[in-house]
């Protein structure tokens, strides 16, 4: 029989225990008071997202109608209004999408929810696929078709996916980019982080009236699949030098990215800090997806060069660059891939150092 | 094996052997007996039991193909997950005591014990394409997901359901399904489209 402790003991004991609950209960409050005063304060906007909220007329009032549907119609297309709450939650929504880890602004963890909590790697911001803030428009004036646009993809959330199955939420498909083509984790569907994404994507979808449950053009990407090419199969050894010739100038000569004081240039789409082997971005998961994100946005200024073949032949070699793996591809594939990563950019710099000496090392490596 | 006459050892090696057998059939009686259960189990639920958590197919409920008619939710086919989850989403409006009894104490006999006793489908239509809002009241923003859930603890008289849950996510999309019978737009004001 275990001998009782003597009385005092205990006392003191328990009032460890009630006090350390007790703090923590203390501190959550805290936390949940620190959002609270977040959402009060000002939103600094990104340049980006300042241009594209004044440019449809984002502001408080009872009624909202949006400029750019006035100018294209020349019919006032009156809309609830938005308070002063849901213009900052818009606007802080626009910002996690232009620049998801704060890089642009003073005080990214507050100005950002976190947000690197949920990225393992420096460099994924949401814009750097979901071109334009999320709306990238021709020089029309018009959404692009196959952008990755979010407004779109708003009206058209809670339908059949035919990746996983299931009928998606939108607030489940943001948690899917966070997991892969971020590398990272979800955040929890009523996190701000999520939440102001919905109420800027929502706010996107007024400004350019899109209806519930209509498919347009601009959502998802302007697939390019095997038989819009000559079906000659993917050639690796083509993509390789192709993504040398147009490619590495900028991400890199082994995708790496560029970094140029702390400020990511241009996005890693190899390595640590690029989309994981699970991301729909990845060839070898979805083989008609990059191949036309490439297509229609890369390089930035000379979109539309490359043809469908030279675009899934750069797909196929980027995509077998070393990359993070997927969460449910387990522990064996993530150390496999953790190991691919360490050794393949030094071995394969070594071997072409070796063999063209007097080339200088592009950056990346 | 001294003491032991021949025959006796035969005897008891054929006891022995005997209730090996017997043994061994009870065992096998037992584990055809309970795989015939699951079988059986599975073929109930499958074929004889009709109850709705057995089934992938919706329950048709009196309505339902007046309301698919009318309000062309054929557009999105006639059966899908989509589909389905709308067909639930109606049962859950018109028959919440019978589809979501889980999470209201309302029954049968009481009044109102459905949501469309309250909101007919073109509100809670507009009730989506205006959610999401900051509501000075509560001070939070509140999403149609959240309204749900108040109205089953509040009006309802029940119990608040997860926002996971089939009884918030398909009056969502059943609500969604309407707003798109209707085009509307985001933020779409009652009887301005
Ligand atoms: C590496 C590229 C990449 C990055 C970075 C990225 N996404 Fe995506 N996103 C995609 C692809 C590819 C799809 C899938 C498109 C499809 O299924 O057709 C997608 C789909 C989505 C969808 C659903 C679109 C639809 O049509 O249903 C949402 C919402 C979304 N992303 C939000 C985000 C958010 C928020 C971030 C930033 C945290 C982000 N994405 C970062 C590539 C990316
Ligand atoms: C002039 C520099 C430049 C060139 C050349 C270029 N890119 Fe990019 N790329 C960018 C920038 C900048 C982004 C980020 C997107 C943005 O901010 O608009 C990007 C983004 C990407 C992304 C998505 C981002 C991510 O996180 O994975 C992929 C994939 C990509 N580029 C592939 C290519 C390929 C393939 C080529 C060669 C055909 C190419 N790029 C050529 C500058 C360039
Ligand atoms: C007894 C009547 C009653 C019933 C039954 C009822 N509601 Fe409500 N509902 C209301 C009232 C009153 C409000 C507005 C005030 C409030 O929020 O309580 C409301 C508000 C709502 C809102 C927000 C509407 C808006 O315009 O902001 C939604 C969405 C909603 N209800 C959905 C439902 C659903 C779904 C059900 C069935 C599960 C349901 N309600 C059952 C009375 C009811």
């Amino acid at each position: 029989m275990k001998r009782l402790l003597p009385g005092w003991k205990k006392a003191v004991r328990l009032a460890l225990v009630v006090s350390v609950l007790f703090g923590l209960y203390a501190l959550t409050l805290a936390r949940h008071d620190e959002r609270a005063r977040i959402r009060e304060q000002p939103v600094t906007l990104t340049p980006g997202c300042a241009d594209k909220l004044a440019r449809y007329g984002l502001e408080a009032g009872p009624r909202y109608i949006s400029p750019y549907v006035l100018a294209r119609t020349e019919q006032a297309n009156t809309r609830q209004g938005y308070s002063d709450e849901d213009v900052r939650a818009i606007q802080r929504g626009c910002n996690i999408i232009d620049d998801l880890q704060g890089q642009l602004a003073a005080d990214p963890a507050r100005e950002r929810w976190n947000a690197t909590r949920f990225v393992r790697g420096t460099h994924s911001s949401c814009d750097h696929c979901h071109q334009g803030i999320g709306d990238k428009q021709t020089a029309a004036g018009v959404p692009q078709t196959g952008s990755l646009s979010l407004a779109a993809s708003w009206v058209m959330a809670d339908m059949y996916d035919q990746f996983t199955g299931i009928l998606l939420p939108y607030e489940l498909r943001q948690m899917q980019c966070y997991i892969n083509s971020s590398n990272g984790y979800k955040p929890n569907v009523a996190d701000d982080l999520i939440r102001d994404v919905t109420a800027y994507s929502r706010f996107l979808a007024a400004a350019l009236d899109l209806r519930f449950g209509n498919r347009y053009a601009e959502q998802g990407i302007d697939e390019v699949t095997a038989s819009q090419t000559a079906k000659r199969g993917d050639d690796y050894v083509r993509g390789a030098a192709l993504f040398k010739e147009r490619c590495a100038r900028c991400h890199g000569p082994q995708g790496l990215g560029t970094v140029v004081d702390g400020k990511v240039l241009f996005p890693a789409v190899a390595g640590p800090n690029a989309f994981n082997l699970q991301s729909r971005n990845n060839f070898s998961f979805v083989s008609t997806i990059l191949p036309g994100f490439i297509c229609r946005n890369m390089p930035p200024g000379e979109e539309g060069t490359l043809s469908n073949q030279d675009c899934r032949d750069i797909g196929f070699y980027v995509s077998n660059l070393p990359r993070p793996a997927g969460d449910k591809q387990g522990p064996l594939a993530a150390l496999w891939q953790q190991l691919m990563m360490r050794v393949m950019p030094p071995l394969i710099h070594t071997v072409e150092t070796w063999q063209r000496p007097g080339e200088p090392a592009g950056s990346g490596t | 094996m001294t003491g032991m006459q021949p025959d006796a050892a035969l005897a008891a090696m054929r006891d022995r052997q005997r209730a090996a057998r017997q043994a061994r059939r009870v065992v096998v009686t037992r584990g055809a007996l309970a795989a015939a259960a699951v079988v059986g189990f599975v073929l109930w639920a499958n074929f004889g039991s009709g109850r709705p958590v057995f089934s992938p197919h919706g329950t048709p409920e009196t309505g339902w193909d007046a309301f698919r008619e009318t309000y062309g939710v054929d557009t999105f086919g006639r059966d899908g997950y989509f589909v389905r989850a709308i067909q639930n989403g109606y049962n859950l409006v018109h028959h919440t005591h019978k589809y979501a009894w889980r999470f209201t104490r309302k029954g049968a006999l009481d009044h109102p014990n459905a949501c469309i006793d309250c909101h007919s489908a073109e509100a809670l239509a507009y009730a989506f394409a205006a959610s999401d809002r900051f509501d000075a009241r509560l001070g939070r923003r509140v999403s149609f997901e959240e309204h749900v859930m108040r109205c089953y603890a509040t009006h309802l008289d029940g119990f608040v359901p997860t926002t996971y849950d089939p009884a918030v996510r398909d009056i969502r999309i059943f609500a969604r399904m309407v707003a798109h019978h209707l085009q509307l737009g985001e933020g779409a004001l009652e009887r301005t489209p």
